[in-house]
Parts: C-alpha cells; sequence; structure tokens
C-alpha cells in the first residue's frame, strides 16, 4: 500500500505533504506509486476537497473516514475544528499484484474500507493532529502558512511507520 | 500608641514617600519648618524636605554606625529621644522604611515588614504603570497604597 | 547544606505562597512577545536579543522585591555560590517551578553556568528556518535581563548571557553569568 498524506489549510492550500508506504506485512516503508500517475495524487487530493465539504458538517467527529475513491486511489479525511484537514491518500497494491487471497484481504493494506484499515488511519490521524497543535503553537507559525518544521515531518513519519 | 509620621527612601537615598498622622498641635520632631497643615495628609514636599533628609542623614549614619560596630549583618532598629521613638527596616534591595512613634511603642520591625511585604510590594512594585524608580523626588502617588497605609496604621493605633 | 535549604525553601514558597497560572498561557504569550519583536526589528535578531535583556531587566528589577517579600529571607547572601544556589533553587523554583542545575564555576568564584534542563518559556517553540535565526536569537534571553535586573537592585552588578540553546539545536541550555562588582551604598547628596 502507498499513501500521500497531504494537510491543506483554511483557504484549501497545501500546508504540507509527505509520500510513505506502508511498514506493515514486512512493507519497507516506501511509496510505490505509479511514476505515471504520481503526479495525480494531488489533484486527486484537492478534488476531493468538495466532498470533504459536504461530509464535514453531517458527523460530529473529526474523523471523516473514507470520503472518496478515485479508481484505485481512497481518501481519508480528518478535518480540524479549525477547519484544517489532513487527507491521506491510500493505494493499494495494483490489482494484479494483490492476489485476492483471504490472508491479505484482511491486512490494512489491502482493503482500504476495512474496519480495521479505518482503526488504523484514525489512530495515525490523531497522533498527526496532536503533533500538528504542537507545531502550530510555535510562536514563529502563522495561520495557513507551510509546515517547514523538519520534527513534525519525523513524527509523522514515525506515524505511518507506527499504524500504517 | 500612636503613630507620628512614616518615611520611605529608596536606594538612591531619595525620599520617595511621607506622611504624617499627626495634629498640628503635637510636633515630636522640631524640624526648622511646619510638617503638615492637616492630620492624615501626606506631607508635602516642600514643607518636610528637610525633615525627611535629616531623617535619612541621620538613619543612614546610625545604620552604618552599627554595621561597623556589630558586623555586616547587624541591623539597627530603633532609637528613642525624650519625645520619639524612630524605627528603622531595610530591606536587601536598599529601600528603607522609617515610623516615628511614641515613646512607649513597641518593636515596629515587623510592622514595617508587612508594611513592606503587603503594601508596598503588591500596590506600588506590582504596579506596572508606577515607574521603578522615582527620580527627581516624584515620590509614590498610589491611592491603593496610601488608602492602604493610612488603615493599616489606624488598626495599630 | 546551604543547597539543602534552599532547595528546601524554594518548595515551601512555591507549595504555599505562588498563585499559579497555566503554563501554557506564560509560554504562548512569551512567544507572541518574542514573534513580535522579530517582526517589529525586521528580524534583526541582535535588535531582538537587546530588546528582550531591556525587558527582562526592567522586570528584574521589580521581580527581586516580590522575591524578596516571598521568601521573606532578609538577609544577604554571604557569597556568589550562595546568590547562585537562591537564584536557582528559590528564584527560578518559585517563578517558574523549574531549578536549572549550576555547574562550571571559575575557580575565583565569580562565573558559574545555569543549565536548563527544562525551559517553560520554549516548548512547542522552533525558531525560524531562515538561516540567521539559528546563529542570532536568544530565544530566551529575557532571562538574562531579569537576572541583570533583579541582582542590581540587591547591589550585585553582573553580566549575563546564553552560550548555548537547544533551539538552536545545541544538546543543553546554557546561561552564563559573571559577577563584575558589588555596588556600593549610594551616599546622600552633600548638603550645602
Amino acid at each position: 500500500m502507498s499513501y500521500y498524506f497531504a494537510i491543506i489549510g483554511t483557504q484549501d492550500n497545501p500546508l504540507f505533504e509527505y509520500e510513505f508506504g506502508t511498514s506493515k506485512q514486512g512493507g519497507d516503508g516506501q511509496p510505490r506509486f505509479n511514476e505515471q500517475a504520481r503526479h495525480m495524487n494531488q489533484f486527486v487530493v484537492h478534488s476531493s476537497l468538495d466532498i470533504v465539504e459536504e461530509v464535514q458538517w453531517t458527523k460530529g467527529d473529526m474523523y471523516l473516514k473514507v470520503v472518496d475513491k478515485f479508481f484505485n486511489n481512497y481518501i481519508s479525511c480528518f478535518a480540524t475544528a479549525g477547519n484544517v484537514k489532513f487527507l491521506l491518500l491510500h493505494q493499494p497494491p495494483a490489482a494484479t499484484a494483490a492476489p485476492s487471497t483471504s490472508r491479505s484481504s484482511t491486512s490494512i493494506g489491502a482493503n482500504p474500507t476495512s474496519p480495521q484499515t479505518e482503526e488504523a488511519i484514525k489512530s495515525f490521524f490523531n497522533e498527526v493532529y496532536e503533533n500538528y497543535v504542537k507545531a502550530i503553537m510555535s510562536p514563529f507559525y502563522k495561520v495557513n502558512m507551510e509546515i517547514r518544521s523538519p520534527y513534525f515531518r519525523q513524527r509523522v513519519a514515525a506515524a505511518g511507520k507506527k499504524y500504517l | 500608641m500612636v503613630v507620628y509620621s512614616f518615611y520611605i527612601f529608596d536606594r538612591h537615598t531619595e525620599c520617595i514617600y511621607a506622611k504624617s498622622w499627626l495634629p498640628d498641635s503635637s510636633r515630636p520632631v522640631s524640624g526648622s519648618q511646619p510638617i503638615t497643615n492637616g492630620s492624615s495628609k501626606p506631607i508635602r514636599r516642600d514643607d518636610n524636605d528637610n525633615t525627611a533628609k535629616l531623617i535619612f542623614g541621620t538613619v543612614f549614619s546610625l545604620r552604618n554606625m552599627v554595621r561597623r560596630l556589630g558586623g555586616d549583618d547587624d541591623a539597627f532598629i530603633s532609637y528613642r529621644t525624650a519625645q520619639y521613638k524612630l524605627h528603622y527596616y531595610e530591606t536587601p534591595s536598599n529601600t528603607r522604611f522609617v515610623m516615628l512613634t511614641d515613646i512607649g511603642t513597641m518593636s515596629m520591625r515587623n510592622v514595617l515588614h508587612q508594611i513592606y511585604i503587603n503594601l508596598w510590594v503588591e500596590y506600588v512594585v506590582k504596579n506596572p504603570l508606577s515607574p521603578v524608580e522615582h527620580k527627581g523626588g516624584e515620590g509614590v502617588k498610589n491611592e491603593l497604597f496610601e488608602l492602604g497605609l493610612d488603615q493599616f496604621v489606624r488598626g495599630l493605633m | 547544606m546551604a543547597a539543602n535549604k534552599a532547595s528546601r525553601l524554594g518548595e515551601e514558597i512555591w507549595k504555599t505562597r505562588i498563585d499559579k497560572v497555566n503554563a501554557e498561557l506564560v509560554t504562548l504569550t512569551y512567544g507572541t512577545i518574542v514573534a513580535q519583536l522579530c517582526k517589529d526589528f525586521d528580524n534583526d535578531y541582535v535588535e531582538v536579543n537587546k530588546q528582550l535583556d531591556k525587558m527582562g531587566y526592567n522586570i528584574g528589577l521589580r521581580l527581586i522585591e516580590d522575591y524578596l517579600a516571598k521568601s521573606n529571607s532578609m538577609r544577604r547572601c554571604a557569597n556568589f555560590r550562595e546568590t547562585a544556589e537562591m537564584i536557582a533553587k528559590v528564584g527560578f523554583k518559585i517563578f517558574l517551578n523549574i531549578t536549572p542545575v549550576i555547574t562550571n564555576w571559575t575557580t575565583d568564584s565569580k562565573q558559574f553556568s545555569l543549565v536548563f534542563e527544562e525551559n517553560p518559556l520554549a516548548d512547542f517553540v522552533e525558531l525560524p528556518d531562515d538561516g540567521r535565526a539559528q546563529d542570532e536569537l536568544w530565544y530566551s534571553n529575557i532571562f538574562c535581563g531579569i537576572l541583570r535586573g533583579a541582582l542590581e537592585m540587591v547591589q550585585m552588578q553582573v553580566e549575563a548571557h546564553f552560550i548555548c540553546d537547544v533551539l538552536r539545536g545545541n544538546d543543553t541550555t546554557e546561561m552564563r553569568v559573571s559577577l563584575i562588582r558589588y555596588i556600593d551604598d549610594e551616599m546622600p547628596p552633600e548638603d550645602d
């Protein structure tokens, strides 16, 4: 499974992005996006914002689960109270590479809508959120400013490794 | 017990606050000029400048002499004349408090200490708008402090 | 031992005589001040350091009175080593609930370092990554001014500056404090 994580500010402006791959089931943490389709990630994520806006007020929770799907790309969203959105694009390995055996279909990687996957992404978002709050508490950070903190990037990477 | 008057001197030896509780008639300090024209009013500076200066000169010399004889930790606490008793208290930041009372009064050291921590620090030092230094004898004009001081001293009498 | 006594005193005052305030309020307020200064002085960090020191100095002039009132210690420190103990274990303890470590004394007992293992002012802080802040800004420089102001009021002229800061990527946050001289009592002006 490959992941593309982005934080989107209140003006629909990107604040942070990070690409990684699964570390579960012996994954090496490297993203395996198709080189030709990789640049599409940003578009896919951006286009899902419309749906996020529709969904975000219908749920009491900040975690909105999977909000959008584009071919084999699933978008999960977490909208903070400050209307900053965390979007995670997750792409299971291409259908050919994922034989539909029962073993892999229950793993987090293979089934993007399974409860386990939902839970894992929720934990990931929560941990990122915690660190995000700390990052924006820095007096030199201003609203909707790109998050350049290397610590924050490290923590996001760590959270990805831990849960996904 | 009767409190006659009260003075504060800062570390620059300046008298930054003076107050008298004296009625006109009974004046213990035979200053060259009359002290006040009414009871319980802050002493007017020009009237009292010389008295304050004399008092400071006296306590300053006494304190230095006491330290020379008794060591650096020794402190001069009070002296007494036939007419009045002068109490002295000094903080490590060299703010000096002086109080004149009648001769029967016990040590007022603790009272002066209380004035320092409960009134001076609370109302004057912690007031961000009151200056730290009172250059040129501007003096402290702080209603809360004056009110508190007056109440506190009257409570003693 | 004087050191133990100072710790106990600090602990006791902290427990009984100090009004507490939310730590994040302090952190964020201070952070805002520093950030605003950086903005006002166009990221001239040397100037920002100076301003912080000046603000600290003005705080120190007042804070010492509160310290004296709260600590009830109406006695002067016998020597500079005792002063250092009181600064770290009573002063920092009662105002910030931290106890920096005193270390690196020079042999003449006139210079020491305070090593801050924790620093409430710097929680959450990441210095701007403009390539200069990391080398020029002393984020917590207000401490230097506070010590300078407070000690001046008790007749010690000192010089204080940071020599490293975890915010800059150093391993520790360390402030160097040096005693320049004891200030003599001011004499009343000569009467003429």
